[in-house]
């Protein structure tokens, strides 16, 4: 026979677990220190090249400021002051990411509890019946 | 309205029905409209401005997921340009990579709404982006929103552009490449537009997330009012060149296809919204409750009044 309720939470529960399921449970398997830090080491990559691209073409904006004063520039001053930048972005968008992604975790462990909640109902019912 | 809504009903099973097939349909449209709309907004790529080629394209896009057709748009937009001059050809894949290593790591779902502005700005109406982007997705859809706007105001800027980049010299590299960024950065009208639809997102988050009744009609009403404002103000006092006749006109059309939108999304019966209140040992909790609209489409029966002749044996 069917049982009516049994198949809609495990409908329910294929449904979570063949969509967001998946990301939610590749996420979990990660200790949450770990995945953000995995997460923001991916994010200090990223937002590098982003900003290796953009000054490339701010470079070749000013390309001729730049060769004309290509003698006269303190190149250690300027070096200092791209460096300085460059941190404030890459910790900027580190933050971000952090929170991002915090908040992230917390979902997905939430989302999980209930499935796995979900899941001890759905053994439960096998017993009842056996 | 109870004939529109049995048949938005048996859409819904239609859809749900088909969905195997209507998922590929759909990216297969939607590419092709996008390729279609690229190719005869810019098209100075003779070879790949063949409709054999766009086919082909939008057909690998059916079966491949939805950011794919992004790559490609993007990938038609830089061809394009580098058929036009090399260095709009790296404006445009700087703009795309910082686009895609910023933003859309973090949301690669809003990269869509990239996509479909530029498209509803070829058919005059990106009012309705903004407006259903605030109604279907978060507030954070706003910066998707504006990449979308400087995207599009980038390629127009080049379209618009063709003889003044070629009458500068083709040994300017430089000289090239900072007229186009300067041409399209420094456009005020593209600032104010991105303000007005970063705003009306928000605005109409907020309004429809309010527990007030009607409250999407409200905030699709109210959103589509406040981008008009926004834009027609900041026009004037930033200078900027827009037509007052085309925002108006086009913010109705997008207030109309909103409110299908809403229709096809949300239906609620607040003539029987109940409004509960109770408690347990920690919380008062003041819930209301609006029921959907659910109506059963009528079954059809099949009344035989001649009964069926049964097979005569032959003996």
């Amino acid at each position: 026979m069917i049982h009516e309720e049994r198949v809609i939470l495990m409908s329910r529960l294929q449904a979570y677990e063949d969509n967001e399921g998946k990301k939610d449970i590749a996420t979990a398997n990660y200790f949450r220190g770990d995945y953000i830090g995995l997460q923001m080491l991916k994010s200090v990559i990223y937002i590098t090249i982003a900003a290796g691209i953009f000054y490339a073409g701010y470079v070749f904006y000013n390309l001729e400021d730049f060769l004309k004063s290509i003698y006269e520039t303190d190149w250690i001053e300027y070096a200092k002051l791209l460096l300085t930048r460059y941190l404030v972005l890459v910790i900027g968008y580190a933050l971000i990411t952090y929170m991002v992604y915090a908040y992230r975790y917390a979902k997905a462990q939430k989302n999980l509890k209930k499935y796995y909640g979900g899941l001890k109902a759905l053994n439960a019912m096998y017993h009842e019946e056996a | 309205m109870t004939q529109l809504l049995l048949a938005k009903e048996t859409l819904k099973t239609f859809v749900g029905r088909n969905e195997v097939y209507l998922k590929p349909l759909g990216k297969f449209l939607l590419a092709l409209a996008a390729f279609v709309m690229i190719n005869s907004y810019t098209g100075y790529m003779e070879r790949i401005n063949s409709m054999s080629i766009v086919l082909v394209a939008a057909l690998m896009c059916s079966f491949l997921p939805l950011n794919f057709i992004i790559i490609c748009s993007a990938a038609f937009i830089i061809l394009h340009m580098y058929a036009l001059s090399m260095e709009c050809a790296l404006v445009a894949l700087i703009l795309f990579l910082i686009l895609a290593l910023v933003y859309f790591r973090f949301a690669p779902k809003d990269a869509v709404v990239v996509l479909l502005l530029p498209m509803c700005f070829y058919l005059k109406i990106p009012y309705v982006v903004p407006v259903c982007a605030g109604l279907l997705a978060t507030p954070v859809s706003a910066v998707a929103v504006a990449c979308g706007v400087v995207v599009y105001y980038m390629v127009s800027y080049v379209a618009g552009n063709v003889s003044g980049l070629s009458a500068l010299e083709a040994e300017d590299m430089s000289g090239r490449f900072r007229y186009v960024v300067d041409g399209f950065l420094k456009n005020k009208t593209m600032v104010v537009v991105m303000i007005a639809f970063a705003l009306t997102v928000i605005i109409v988050y907020l309004i429809r997330r309010l527990s007030i009744d009607h409250s999407w009609t409200i905030a699709i009403i109210a959103g589509t009012i406040a981008q008009m404002v926004v834009l027609l103000l900041g026009a004037l006092l930033m200078d900027a060149e827009v037509s007052t006749i085309g925002i108006i006109l086009g913010s109705l059309v997008s207030a109309g296809i909103a409110m299908v939108v809403e229709f096809l999304m949300f239906q609620m019966d607040y003539s029987r919204a109940e409004n509960v209140q109770f408690e347990d040992d920690e919380y008062y909790y003041y819930v209301k409750a609006v029921p959907k609209v659910i109506l059963s489409r009528p079954e059809k029966t099949v009344k035989k009044i001649n009964a069926q002749r049964k097979k005569k044996k032959s003996h």
